[in-house]
């Protein structure tokens, strides 16, 4: 009696750690695949032609079209700076610069990937039409409600994530110091 | 007590093979992938110019709201692919995907090609054949070797304002893509 169930036991500890260490690592994946930046998160080795076997199994799972190499970088943040999941109750400020590319863009989706701006706007917001300040610095509004300069007009309801592509960029990629920084996100005003 | 920690060490040990395994075959498990999502699409020696992505609706190849995607799927046993066109002063880019969704080969207009977009795609034997012949490569021709005859060409091509986005489509949609006839 006392051998199976410390079978048991043992069967159950090795499914929780190999499926639950799996999902961790492709979602997750900060101390496997991914890359964080502040509340960002990129797969660095997502466009390389023989990526490592845990971004495989990230590519894999998304099966969408990445960015390949010399492309460009993509950055996901599903929280704020606090680490406070993004909710679209919420209005969020983005502080800071961005890597040296040749443009990025600027989108909030759900979990399903599906563009959340405001019917009626631009579905995403670009660097050359961003207003900055003389330090080159950028401020990003991001929500539902109405915001000065630049403003991201969400609609809906419920948690969120933002996507940052830069493109033709020099991020990760160990050229010059100080690049590898990327605007910092501020919950405001929940309505 | 000792074999008490003694199983659990070995589930955690168990738990570790099992982590590996899923990781390594799930790539080779999946069933929709990205060569799948686009097997549907109509792009077999053409350059097809995907829908853009308007908020609200699905979006399942995770594609830039921005940017004008032109896809093209060539198969390499017909004989090298070409992909030839000019396209517009703009930031564009090629990805070349293999059937695994990885993407083999990718470069920009940054380098030094800048509006005319010429490339060879050639599988080993092939290369082998272009090398053996000692043919001359017309200037300006990127020569991109491939492991697999079964492949995608991705354009991505960024409108630098959303009113010249029709303009910038139709001249993707231009690009000769396919064996040479």
């Amino acid at each position: 009696m006392r051998f199976v169930l410390l079978l048991l036991c043992s069967i159950a500890v090795a499914l929780g750690v190999g499926f639950g260490l799996s999902y961790y690592a492709l979602t997750d994946g900060r101390l496997f695949g991914a890359a964080q930046i502040g509340p960002w998160t990129a797969w660095p080795d997502a466009g390389a032609p023989d990526p490592n076997p845990y971004t495989r199994s990230h590519l894999t799972r998304e099966a969408a079209l990445q960015l390949g190499r010399s492309e460009g970088l993509q950055f996901v943040a599903a929280a704020d700076s606090d680490g406070a999941p993004l909710d679209l109750a919420c209005s969020y400020r983005l502080d800071g610069r961005m890597p040296v590319s040749t443009f990025w863009t600027l989108v909030a989706v759900d979990a399903g990937w599906v563009n959340l701006a405001a019917p009626g706007t631009e579905a995403a917001l670009r660097s050359s039409h961003v207003v900055r300040a003389n330090d080159g610095a950028i401020r990003v509004h991001v929500g539902r409600r109405l915001s000065p300069y630049n403003w991201l007009e969400l609609a809906g309801e419920g948690p969120f994530s933002l996507v940052v592509t830069l493109y033709d960029t020099t991020a990760l990629s160990g050229f010059g110091s100080g690049n590898d920084t990327l605007p910092s996100i501020t919950r405001e005003d929940c309505a | 007590m000792i074999r008490i920690v003694l199983w659990l060490l070995g589930g955690v040990l168990l738990g570790g093979v099992i982590h590996i395994v899923t990781i390594l075959t799930l790539p080779l498990l999946a069933e929709e992938t990205a060569w799948t999502r686009v097997a549907a699409l109509e792009a077999d020696n053409r350059m097809l110019i995907l829908p853009p992505v308007l908020p609200g609706e699905p979006n399942p190849l995770r594609l830039d709201p921005e940017l004008a995607y032109g896809l093209c799927r060539v198969d390499l046993r017909d004989g090298p692919a070409y992909l030839s066109g000019v396209l517009p002063d703009a930031f564009w880019s090629l990805a070349i995907f293999n059937p695994a969704g990885i993407v083999t080969y990718s470069t920009t207009n940054r380098d030094g090609i800048g509006q005319t977009l010429e490339v060879g795609i050639f599988n080993a034997a092939q290369t082998r054949l272009l090398a053996q012949q000692q043919l001359d490569i017309a200037e300006g021709l990127l020569v991109v070797e491939s492991r697999s005859d079964d492949l995608f060409v991705l354009v991505r091509l960024a409108p630098p304002h959303a009113a010249m986005r029709a303009r910038f489509e139709a001249e993707l949609s231009e690009v000769e893509c396919g064996p040479r006839r």
